[in-house]
């Protein structure tokens, strides 16, 4: 006993040690960026002096962004000239493979940033529940999760290799100024991927020897670090698209003002944060689940497919809740760029990127569809649920006419010849339901609608046997009924109100929405304590439309990421660092809807294929596992369930 | 008008609550038609508080058109 103890505690020690040795260089580094980014470059003309010392003159400038005087700590941003010197090139569109290399890093990282939060969350399951067969599936879960991104993250950090050679030898002027703006975290975000692959590494392969007593809190909080490093990496990337899109910290000319903080912390850069979380968490479910899917459709025997089933439905979950607060993150991020820069709004969503945003609405719709479509298809393999299917033609019914709402464009896109045909831009008829206080009655109808759906998977093989059952079930759905005329009523209104006052309305439509998700999904936990179950959920017994669907609505994640990355980076327009740096090479104009549709297309077909060999990887590794290692995978069995 | 004061809206939720404990107390909750009643009082007055004070809160009035 003693002889396990003393080891626990060396374990203890050694970890710690780790974990503090991974954590010293950002510990180190902190200093220089408290002191706003340590000394000034050699070569950048800080101060011009005149005589002596004492006469030295320093410059100072002006911060176009937070109005704040600075000492000037950098060169301005290049000039630059379209040539070999700035933009060096192949016999190739130097953008379309910048945006290839970009993309392509973008999938990868969002995937392993998003997967080890899920391991975290599966752990932390695993660890809290009571019962230990649940327990023993749910840490089995995690370890899988953990096995896909290992791949995963090799390949990223080879797109990342890729990406900056791209940038250096297509771009060279342009990464050159960037690097000099973020000279003083350059090294920090170097060290954090460091600190990251480090802890990933020792968090997979610890994991069997961290499986009991204290040893596994220390292996969940592990997971606790490797994600707070991985979000902070996130962080520090966000803070370059923010300083392209929202610049800070510079003066007119781009001359860095000593304060890096200013730099890092731009006008856009907390929402972009917010909205890339939400949306690496939903694409990193979505991918996993598709990965479940796969392994489903191709499983040879009902033991695996009851896993796979299992899995995905776990994946799909934590993927759709967090796509459902997704559009009111993005609604912010749209938001704040039109306080940043009105005339930066009106081109994304009233001008020349409008009809991307049609494309968007549409993404969004297959995403909810597809959701719904699967919790539907999952019914089938509860007893007791079918007295929910005959409503669910109501549902479609309820969502395709949301969805019909949502995508309406308000102008269309037409000749010169059709334009004076209809008489204006605007459809005489369809004109007036393509504003936005019609599309969110749409797209919160269809939240709504999702919500319902899902209460009804966690009712489908239960009855409630709380005493006050029946007025739980009338208030639930008098709530529902209540709320989706407030959405509609809300939509209508705004029609008869002007724009100033309409703009508001968006807000009570959003809080009625997250009022049926949060009120009735806690009222529907309550009833369902000590509820009385039909059957179990027969696991692996659903139909293979569902797997489809998910694949589908993983395609659609990464179709929508692919569009939104290049919207908000054509935003810009010609400019490489918004109103500081021109872009003077000759791609430095918007392409065209149809080339941006195919660019993104084949972006999802790489990735897609590329992340299939992943899969196969992982695969292939679990075929030659051992078989005392196999004797435990989860789900060998249909077991009845104990929760969801 | 009445209804454009949010007092109106609470005291009406105040009063779909008192006949929740009261439909509680004498065991009216099972009864169907009773339960629909408190649950629309209910949930009409928390919609309309929802839309007044969100509104509200952007400096912007709810009841617009119907003080015009």
């Amino acid at each position: 006993m003693g002889r396990q103890n003393s080891r626990k505690m060396w374990s203890i020690a050694a970890l710690c040690a780790m974990i503090g040795f991974l954590l010293l260089p950002i510990a180190t580094s902190l200093n220089a960026l408290a002191s706003g980014g340590g000394e000034a470059p050699p070569a950048a003309p800080v101060a011009k002096a005149e005589g002596d010392k004492k006469d030295a003159k320093v410059e100072k400038g002006r911060d176009v962004y937070y109005k704040t005087e600075g000492i000037v700590s950098g060169a301005p941003a290049p000039k630059t000239e379209d040539g070999p010197k700035d933009y060096p090139r192949y016999n190739f569109e130097s953008r379309v493979l910048l945006w290839f290399a970009n993309q392509q890093h973008l999938y990868y990282g969002s995937f392993v940033l998003a997967v080890p939060i899920f391991c975290m969350i599966i752990e932390f399951m695993g660890v809290v529940t009571k019962d230990r067969a649940m327990a023993k599936k749910y840490d089995q879960l995690a370890y899988d999760f953990v096995k896909i991104s290992l791949t995963a993250y090799s390949l990223t950090a080879i797109l990342g290799g890729i990406l900056i050679f791209t940038f250096l030898t297509l771009y060279p002027a342009f990464f050159g100024y960037l690097s000099s703006i973020f000279r003083p975290v350059m090294h920090i975000y170097a060290l954090m991927f460091v600190a990251e692959s480090g802890t990933l590494y020792i968090y997979y392969y610890g994991w069997d020897k961290m499986k009991e007593g204290l040893l596994k809190w220390l292996h969940l909080s592990m997971s606790v670090i490797l994600n707070v490093i991985g979000t902070v990496l996130m962080f520090l990337a966000n803070s370059w698209i923010g300083f392209m899109m929202s610049p800070a910290g510079v003066d007119e000319q781009g001359r860095f003002l000593g304060n890096i903080w200013h730099v890092i912390h731009t006008a856009l850069w907390n929402p972009l944060n917010v909205h890339r979380i939400l949306g690496n968490m939903a694409f990193g479910g979505g991918v996993v689940a598709a990965y479940a899917a796969y392994r489903f459709l191709s499983a040879k025997t009902d033991e695996e497919r009851a896993h796979y089933d299992w899995m995905g439905y776990i994946a799909m979950a934590i993927g759709v809740a967090f796509l459902i607060p997704l559009p009111f993150a993005g609604y912010w991020l749209m938001r704040e760029v039109y306080a940043y820069r009105q005339q930066m709004g009106i081109t994304l969503m009233g001008g020349l990127l409008a009809w991307l945003f049609i494309i968007q609405a549409t993404m969004i719709g297959i995403l909810f569809l597809s959701s719904n479509y699967y919790l539907w298809q999952a019914l089938g393999r509860m007893r007791g649920a079918e007295k929910y299917q005959r409503y669910i033609k109501y549902m479609v019914f309820v969502l395709v006419v949301g969805f019909l709402i949502f995508i309406t464009p308000h102008t269309m896109v037409m000749t010169p010849a059709e334009l004076k045909a209809m008489g204006g831009q605007q459809h005489p008829v369809l004109g007036n339901y393509g504003v936005m206080s019609a599309k969110n009655g749409g797209i919160n109808v269809i939240i709504t609608t999702t919500v319902l759906s899902f209460i009804w998977y966690m009712r489908g093989n239960k009855e409630p046997m709380v005493p006050w059952k029946n007025f739980g079930n009338i208030f639930m759905g008098v709530f529902f009924g209540f709320a989706y005329v407030n959405i509609i009523w809300l939509a209508i209104y705004g029609y008869y109100i002007p724009a100033n006052v309409r703009v508001g309305l968006s807000v009570p439509q959003v809080a009625s929405t997250l009022s049926c998700l949060f009120f009735m999904t806690a009222l529907n936990g309550v009833m369902l304590k000590g509820a009385k179950q039909m059957g179990p959920i027969e696991w692996g017994k659903i139909s293979a439309r569902s797997q489809y669907a998910i694949i589908m609505l993983a395609t659609a994640f990464t179709w929508m990421m692919g569009l939104m990355g290049y919207i908000r980076s054509s935003v810009r327009l010609f400019w490489h660092v918004n109103e500081i740096m021109r872009d003077n090479s000759p791609w430095a104009y918007t392409h065209t809807v149809g080339f941006a549709a195919n660019m993104i297309s084949f972006n999802v077909l790489f990735f897609w294929v590329s992340i299939l060999f992943v899969f196969w990887l992982g695969a292939l590794g679990a075929k030659k596992a051992p078989v005392e290692a196999k004797a435990h995978v989860p789900g060998r069995v249909p077991e009845p369930a104990h929760g969801h | 008008m009445i209804v454009t004061n949010p007092v109106f809206w609470f005291a009406l939720l105040a009063t779909g609550v008192v006949l929740l404990f009261i439909g509680k107390k004498m065991d009216l909750l099972k009864t169907t038609w009773y339960a629909a009643v408190v649950s629309v009082v209910i949930a009409v007055a928390y919609f309309h508080l929802v839309d007044h004070y969100l509104m509200e809160m952007q400096g912007l009035d709810y009841w617009y058109l119907f003080r015009k």
